[in-house]
């Protein structure tokens, strides 16, 4: 459902992105592991045009998306995205921060967005923070509305940009526990991360990313009991330590 | 490709735009027609007398402003507890001063005198300070005079006041930056100080001072230019100073566009490369995270 | 423990109006009564002597009506300059955050230009230059007046294109990126997200800047306008040479003082209302 064909990205004299392909099928969860400045953000971005490539393709269900003729704006409601730094809009409440793209964007009518929206903070299990604003919420409450924020748009896929990384230890199962709920039903994801449990637990398929290019790819049981690259041993083994 | 061709049609079009706007200023002060380059060869010596009085002016209140500002920061910096909360303290207070040997009912009343000492010091600060903020330069100058006029009027006398304003006017408001710079570094600092052993005065010395000062010093500069700008009020009380003579010679000469010339180039020339330097100087050594945030409202 | 979830629930709206506003005003009250008091005292003189305002003693210089009438003028100068400050600031301070070179560096020379010349200066060229660079078919007799007045205006406005570049720049780049994840546009990300934020950010030095107009429009005096200021200019002199009580100067400034302060703390404390009543819990100026 989305593929990347030799992408490449520099900033300025820095060679983040030195040819990626990737496949990624409908319905299915791909964790990308690796160290950092390994371009693993920079791919994400590259899959929303965040980030434009330098060269290469990238197909959203068999458009091919990084061409001027398509509007950026399409290519990220049809694919979410979830940042490390939750970035929720500080001025508004979690209700407001997630009827906000099917109101502004879609042109939904305010009643049916705010009901969506209800329902959705309910899913995360937020339905009682609804009038909260994110200076109110904990991490682990604000990246949760983060995720029903980006659900709002009914997205093909989201992609998740080290979605646990900024939290204290206490609050990242519970953004966890959404992220496996919303791969049982069937969303396709592909997420940055270091956790190694969801990985083992919930992804199909692992990806090894190291200097900007994939060293490795498989299940996960594979890359992290055998893994075959010198350097994803090395890394695995400092991870799962 | 087209990302590039965009890049560059906004930077052609940004340089002539800026040159079209100094250019335009340049004319408006310069470029019209008849323009006496004659008249201002002639008189520049005029304003440049009349600049050098503002820069003494304001140099020395700038100075004198510079103690009360720092004395009055540091007071406005000082936490005033309400009476309450020492009436309800006694018992502590009155353990603690048996415990060092003195005796007890002293302390408490020596407690509630220097708390008291401290809330009128800080009250009076704090009125100047926003008497100050809350009137016009021009109104405290000519209050000066006044007063001045009417009690102590030696020759010159128009000076002293003049001076006596801006000092007290400079003063406010470098309290202010100073009392950012005290309160910015405090957080904490005093405390990691005393930990390491050091006395509240030499945590102050080493730990709060040092850095206080580093903030200080950007703002402080903006102030002085601000305050130099400010001299051309000096105008109201009849000081000769550089607006002053520029209004004159305006009228008497009837060359309003070199006049004007004259004075903006002559200010530029002050407040410009200054200005520049700091903004450079400050982008280049700030430490993130640690900045003064509001600027005192000076020009 | 449980604190971070009993603060989450405590979603009450903030009122307007607490008991803290009112003992401020009060304290302030009391604080400007106190002084007056005293410096009465000091300079031996009387706030409410009558041969000031009364007009027994001036005469033609009868400062009373002045006192309104200048009152009233200032007020119109004030009510002039501000909402068009604002307008400049406004626009300037987002051209200076724009993409485009093209807008951010003329601004930037228009900028530097107004904050490199004292208020002074730019009015009473303003009021001598700007006639002339206007057909001869607008020139009326308030034509120089209205001139100085807008070159205050230009000049404070210069002063908030500043204040309201480094609110745009203090919104976090992360809520943009957002916003635009979410697949806004440029324009509906700048409307619901930056925008709201940076106006927020912006209103504490904005109030300062505010109170810094009001007294700068003081200076209108020079070029001819009968404000407040003028106006007491003129019964000064006629204080000083005709009238044997100087003390009546006292009177006089420290009354137009108190016009003054009463001016800049009305509008300092209002904007402290509008962003009470536009805060959003948690948004603060980054110290970046």
């Amino acid at each position: 459902m989305i593929q990347v064909e030799g992408v490449h990205k520099s900033f300025g004299a820095l060679h983040v992105l030195r040819g990626i392909n990737l496949d990624v099928s409908r319905g299915e969860v791909l964790v990308v592991i690796g160290p950092s400045g390994s371009g693993k953000s920079t791919l994400l971005r590259c899959i929303n045009l965040l980030v434009e490539p330098d060269a290469g393709k990238v197909y959203i269900e068999g458009v091919q998306v990084n061409r001027p003729e398509i509007r950026p704006e399409w290519v990220r409601q049809q694919v979410g995205m979830v940042f490390q730094s939750f970035n929720l809009f500080t001025h508004m409440t979690a209700l407001e921060n997630v009827m906000l793209g099917p109101l502004k964007v879609k042109g939904i009518a305010r009643e049916t967005a705010e009901q969506k929206a209800k329902a959705l903070l309910a899913r995360v299990g937020l339905a009682a923070k609804a009038n909260a604003y994110p200076a109110e919420l904990s991490g682990g409450q604000q990246q949760r509305v983060a995720i029903a924020r980006a659900l709002a748009m009914d997205p093909k896929a989201i992609l998740f940009d080290e979605p646990t990384s900024a939290l204290d230890p206490e609050y990242i199962r519970e953004v966890l526990d959404v992220m496996t709920a919303l791969a049982r039903e069937g969303m396709t994801m592909i997420v940055v991360t270091h956790e190694m449990g969801f990985a083992s637990g919930v992804a199909n398929r692992v990806v090894f990313m190291d200097a900007g290019v994939i060293l490795e790819e498989g299940h996960p049981e594979e890359v992290f009991s055998h893994p075959k690259h010198e350097r994803t041993r090395a890394f695995v083994g400092k991870i799962l330590r | 490709m087209r990302r590039k061709t965009v890049r560059a049609i906004d930077t052609v079009t940004g340089v002539l735009l800026t040159i079209g706007a100094i250019s335009y200023i340049v004319y408006i002060l310069i470029g019209r027609q008849g323009f006496d380059y004659g008249y201002v060869q002639r008189s520049y010596g005029i304003f440049l007398e009349a600049a050098k009085l503002s820069v003494y002016a304001t140099t020395i209140s700038f100075l004198v402003g510079m103690l009360i500002g720092f004395l009055v920061g540091w007071v406005r910096t000082a936490k005033v507890v309400p009476l309450a909360r020492i009436l309800g303290d006694r018992r502590k207070i009155r353990a603690e001063a048996s415990a060092s040997g003195v005796f007890d009912r002293f302390a408490l009343a020596g407690v509630i005198t220097a708390s008291g000492a401290k809330h009128l010091f800080r009250r009076i600060a704090d009125g100047y300070v926003e008497t100050i903020r809350g009137t016009p330069l021009v109104l405290q100058i000519v209050f000066a005079w006044s007063i001045f006029l009417v009690y102590y009027h030696p020759p010159g006398y128009e000076w002293i006041a003049g001076i006596v304003a801006m000092t007290a006017n400079t003063g406010a408001y470098q309290s202010e930056i100073f009392r950012g710079g005290l309160q910015t570094v405090h957080t904490g600092q005093v405390e990691a100080g005393r930990a390491l052993g050091l006395s509240r005065w030499g945590a102050m010395r080493h730990v709060i001072l040092p850095q206080a000062l580093r903030l200080v010093i950007p703002p402080l500069t903006n102030e002085y230019i601000g305050l130099f700008k400010a001299s051309s009020l000096l105008f109201a009380i009849g000081i000769q100073e550089l607006s002053y003579v520029g209004k004159n010679q305006a009228f008497v000469s009837g060359h309003v566009f070199e006049v004007f010339a004259l004075v903006t180039a002559i200010y530029f020339l002050v407040t410009v490369p200054v200005s520049k330097i700091i903004e450079y100087v400050e982008r280049r050594y700030r430490i993130p995270g640690l900045g003064i945030q509001a600027r005192p409202s000076r020009l | 423990m449980a604190t971070v979830e009993a603060e989450a629930t405590r979603t009450e709206t903030v009122p307007l109006i607490t008991s803290k506003t009112v003992i401020r005003a009060v304290e302030a009250l009391v604080g400007a009564i106190v002084f007056v008091v005293l410096i009465q005292y000091v300079l031996r003189f009387s706030l409410f002597d009558p041969d000031l305002w009364s007009g027994a003693t001036l005469r033609q210089a009868n400062y009373w009506p002045r006192f309104v009438d200048g009152t009233k003028t200032s007020l119109f100068y004030i009510s002039l300059t501000l909402p068009i400050s604002v307008a400049i600031g406004f626009f300037l301070g987002w051209a200076r955050v724009a993409r485009f070179k093209a807008f951010s560096w003329p601004v930037a020379v228009y900028v530097d230009f107004f904050r490199g010349v004292p208020p002074l200066v730019i009015i009473i060229f303003a009021s001598l230059l700007g006639p002339k660079l206007l057909p001869p078919r607008f020139i009326t007799p308030d034509t120089p007046l209205l001139m100085g007045a807008l070159a205050l205006a230009m000049h404070s406005g210069a002063y908030q294109a500043e204040i309201f570049r480094a609110g745009f720049q203090s919104v976090s780049r992360g809520q943009l990126e957002a916003a635009q994840a979410l697949g806004m546009r440029p324009g509906q990300a700048m409307q619901s997200v930056v925008l709201p934020q940076a106006l927020r950010l912006s209103l504490p030095p904005l109030g300062n800047e505010f109170a810094v107009l009001i007294k700068d429009t003081s200076l209108l005096y020079v070029i001819g306008a009968f404000d407040l200021f003028g106006w007491s200019l003129l019964t000064g002199q006629t204080i000083a040479i005709d009238v044997g009580r100087l003390e009546l100067l006292f009177t006089m400034w420290t009354s137009v003082a108190l016009v003054y302060f009463v001016l800049t703390f009305a509008v300092t404390r209002v904007m402290l209302l509008v962003e009470r009543r536009f805060h959003a819990r948690g948004l603060e100026a980054l110290s970046i």
